[in-house]
């Protein structure tokens, strides 16, 4: 009689455990990363008496996650690959816009104006105000050239401080998983449940995956390691290895930008890893600061020092407006008391590199003087427009390139592959956070919680444990009517 | 069966709403600025040619504004020469009248002031302004070109502009081909020959067929632009016939009451007359064709105005019906969503 008590005792604690997993469950159904829990339940061990074969109730076995390394596997890839295009698309469109002058006036309208008032100063070259308005034009196409190139310099900046942040994130999310890894070592020891802690871990390298692409196994010796992809282990068991990002030399820096912020092992300084992660925000990163800013800053400013150059070489045939002595066989005077008569540079002689749009200038002549500024090829010829004319025919003569294209081709070209790109990488992210949604929901339905279920398993497991009590009210009774045979 | 869990359901419905809302803000800001380019990466092709257009249209409106110097250039030297011409008549009259030997000295005389007179408003013609511009000056348009004695201070520039894309015209008549008679009507050199960054277009302008006429006109430049000064050197009075030597040869002829030498400057002065009527036909022509260029840029610039619009605005009509249609798909991903989320197995336990 007392093993019906104890039987139905079993079946008490064992619906009771199923009921606080359910509850665990049902309370944790908007935690993130939390995988559903289940109590796992057997029968108790049997005896033998008097050569029967007697249950003795129910137990919990353990109580598992249900969770796919699969999928967690897959999960992490998509999520990789969609930060890599997330941060993609967010920094290109910001360079885009740098570009942007469907509304608003850009470089190529301003170029436009500035060879136009020279199309204006053919058609009044006596005019010494048309010549201001020539030089102000000039001055601002300066200004955009400069501020193309300051945003693409800040830009290239903003990166180098993401990318201290996003290695402080990871060093703590190893950190974190190193500390994990110990964790449920040691409660898995003593018998504990590391569920919870495994889902932690999860997240965490869930997390990691969004910075690079990382690579998850368990060593022969029953580590849980964690490498990142073309750079190397960062966690083994409760070891890891932590990583810094800093200002490197010219030499070493991987765009070959003094100052510019490359990763590096914290233990090794001076060996840049930068260049050895894959995927993830950080790729992204390095590819948008090493490869397509440097190629457009490379490109504006080979079409700045051409556009100088091209302005200058033809500037410098022309005469100055003002009277010119001649020699005695006729011959105008190269000199005068003011200055250089001819020969004048509209631009400072250009510089060719990185730095052309930086010491891009007026030549000191022109910022003087506007009168400096040469319409004619003869000299004391007021109404000789041929280098105004000359010049203002630059926009849409084949020069550049060896005569290929022309300044307006070779801006708008760059400005179509920047376009190009970052069109290709919006679709591509939006077709990367269609997969990711669809992974994530496979993920959620093997290891979500259903709250349908969990009620329907609640009631389940409540009418167990009635039961279970009615079992040992009616043990309790049967005893009562035996003890009553004594009265 | 697939397991539904609570995250994967909400997780499917906020994706959608997200997608639906997302094409709904893009279509938001494309219906308040009615374009189909708000940046490159929209259309990058568009956005190329696009700009290309808009450049194109402002270059356009800067040749309006050429054709503007041009014309009022040509139109005030047309109507100068025509004075120019009727005043020659007039001496021409004038000489003929005299030329018989009908009047007697005394008249001659008299009549002698009245060519000094038109002789002086010749000299007056020759320099002619417009605006500050002396119009017979070729480049040295800010100096009188003649001085009293109707020597040629000036050069022999002819000012171009550019009145549509690589069509050149010349816009002057240089006071030596005006005035003096054995002086060849010469056309100008390609105003870009002298730059050697432009070499290889040089010698094929592309012009606008209709304006092969003018080309033709056009032949290979004969004229040294760099010798302005050798020309000037070689005194143009001594060896030149001007429309001024004319006047003061037939105001001596008259004082001196020669009619011979009235008679020989008959000729002359004729010949002067129907130069100057051939130099005023190729004013009138280039007129015309500058006139015409400007009928095909205002044609050009609908026709680019149009194709502008066409990559870069918004079709108005597909773009509310888009606006429409993703608003009912947003409502029904609300309408749906409302019914998943409200559902529970709890709300049928009690």
């Amino acid at each position: 009689m007392s093993d019906l008590l104890g039987i139905g005792k079993t079946g008490l604690f064992t619906s009771k455990k199923s009921m606080e997993t359910t509850g665990h469950n049902i309370s944790n159904v908007n935690t993130e990363g939390y995988s559903r829990q289940r109590a796992n339940q057997t029968t108790e061990r049997s005896i033998v008496q008097s050569g029967l074969v007697k249950g003795t109730g129910s137990r919990i076995v353990s109580v598992g996650r249900i969770h796919d390394d699969f999928i967690e596997k897959r999960l992490n890839k998509e999520l990789n690959n969609t930060e890599f295009l997330k941060e993609r698309s967010g920094k290109l469109e910001q360079i885009e816009s740098i570009f942007n002058e469907v509304d608003t006036e850009g470089l190529n309208t301003l170029l436009n104006k500035f060879f136009n008032s020279f199309k204006e100063l053919s058609g009044q070259p006596e005019n010494e105000t048309m010549k201001m308005v020539v030089r102000d034009n000039a001055k601002i196409v300066i200004r955009d050239f400069q501020r193309i190139q300051n945003t693409l310099t800040n830009t290239r900046k903003s990166i180098d401080q993401n990318f201290k942040t996003k290695i402080a994130d990871a060093n703590s999310l190893i950190n974190n998983i190193a500390h994990l890894n110990k964790e449920i070592v040691r409660i898995e020891q003593l018998g504990g449940e590391s569920g919870d802690l495994r889902d932690g871990r999860d997240k965490s390298i869930r997390e990691l995956s969004k910075i690079f692409e990382i690579h998850t196994y368990v060593d022969n010796r029953n580590n849980f390691a964690v490498a990142a992809k073309g750079v190397g282990t960062l966690v083994v068991a409760g070891e890891k290895t932590d990583l810094v990002a800093g200002p490197a030399t010219k030499d070493i820096a991987t765009n070959g930008i003094d100052g510019s912020f490359e990763i590096f092992y914290k233990d090794r300084p001076g060996f840049p890893i930068t260049n050895r992660f894959q995927g993830g925000q950080i790729t992204s990163l390095i590819k948008i600061r090493n490869e397509d800013i440097q190629n457009i800053s490379e490109k504006i400013n080979n079409l700045a020092y051409d556009f100088a150059k091209i302005v200058n070489s033809i500037h410098n045939k022309g005469y100055v407006s003002r009277k010119i002595e001649t020699d005695p066989s006729g011959n105008p005077l190269p000199y005068d008391k003011i200055g250089k008569t001819t020969g004048i540079n509209f631009f400072q002689e250009p510089i060719r590199g990185q730095n052309t749009i930086e010491h891009l200038s007026l030549s000191e002549e022109v910022l003087d003087d506007p009168t400096n500024i040469c319409v004619g090829l003869t000299a004391n010829a007021s109404g000789d427009n041929r280098v105004a004319l000359a010049i203002s025919k630059i926009q849409h003569e084949k020069l550049l390139n060896g005569g290929t294209t022309t300044i307006e081709e070779e801006y708008l070209h760059t400005v179509s592959q920047l376009g190009l790109e970052a069109a290709k990488s919006n679709f591509d992210l939006e077709q990367a956070e269609g997969i990711l949604a669809q992974t994530n929901n496979i993920r959620e339905r093997i290891s979500g919680v259903s709250l349908d279920e969990e009620t329907a398993n609640m009631m389940r497991y409540q009418h167990a444990y009635a039961a279970s009590a009615k079992v040992m009210k009616v043990a309790e009774e049967m005893f009562e009517t035996i003890l009553s045979i004594k009265r | 069966m697939t397991r539904v869990s609570e995250n994967s359901s909400s997780a499917s419905l906020q994706f959608s709403i997200n997608k639906a809302k997302k094409k709904m803000e893009d279509l938001q800001v494309k219906g308040t600025t009615l374009k189909k380019i708000i940046k490159p990466s929209d259309d990058p092709m568009a956005n190329f040619q696009g700009l290309q257009a808009q450049s194109v249209n402002k270059d356009n409106s800067q040749f309006l504004r050429n054709i503007g110097y041009a014309l009022s250039q040509l139109n005030t030297t047309e109507s100068t020469l025509e004075q120019l011409a009727e005043l020659l008549v007039k001496a021409k009259e004038i000489a003929i009248q005299q030329s018989s030997d009908f009047y007697g000295g005394n008249i001659r005389k008299n009549v002698s002031h009245e060519i000094i007179q038109v002789r002086n408003q010749a000299l007056a013609l020759a320099n002619k302004r417009l605006g500050n511009r002396y119009i017979f000056a070729g480049y040295k348009t800010l100096d009188a070109p003649f001085d009293k004695d109707g020597n040629y201070k000036g050069d022999f520039g002819h000012i171009q502009l550019e009145v549509a894309k690589d069509f050149f015209i010349p816009i002057n008549l240089h006071g030596n081909e005006v005035f003096f008679t054995d002086n060849n009507i010469k056309y100008p050199p390609h105003p870009l020959k002298e730059f050697d960054e432009f070499q290889p277009n040089k010698n094929e302008p592309i012009t606008p067929d209709n304006k092969n006429e003018i080309k033709e006109q056009t032949p290979n430049p004969v004229r040294e632009l760099a010798s302005v000064t050798n020309e000037t050197d070689s005194d143009p009075f001594i060896t030149k016939n001007n429309i001024f030597s004319q006047l003061t040869s037939l105001i001596t002829a008259l004082e001196s009451n020669n009619t011979i030498a009235t008679q020989d400057l008959l000729e002359k002065i004729d010949d002067s007359i129907s130069r100057i009527i051939t130099m005023r036909t190729r004013l009138g022509s280039l007129v015309n064709t500058v006139l015409h260029t400007q009928l095909q840029i205002d044609t050009e610039n609908v026709e680019n105005q149009d194709f502008q619009s066409k990559l870069m605005d918004a079709d108005v009509a597909e773009l509310f019906s888009d606006i429409t249609k993703q608003q009912h798909i947003l409502q029904t991903a609300y309408q749906t969503g409302k019914g998943l989320m409200n559902k529970s197995l709890l709300n049928f336990l009690s």
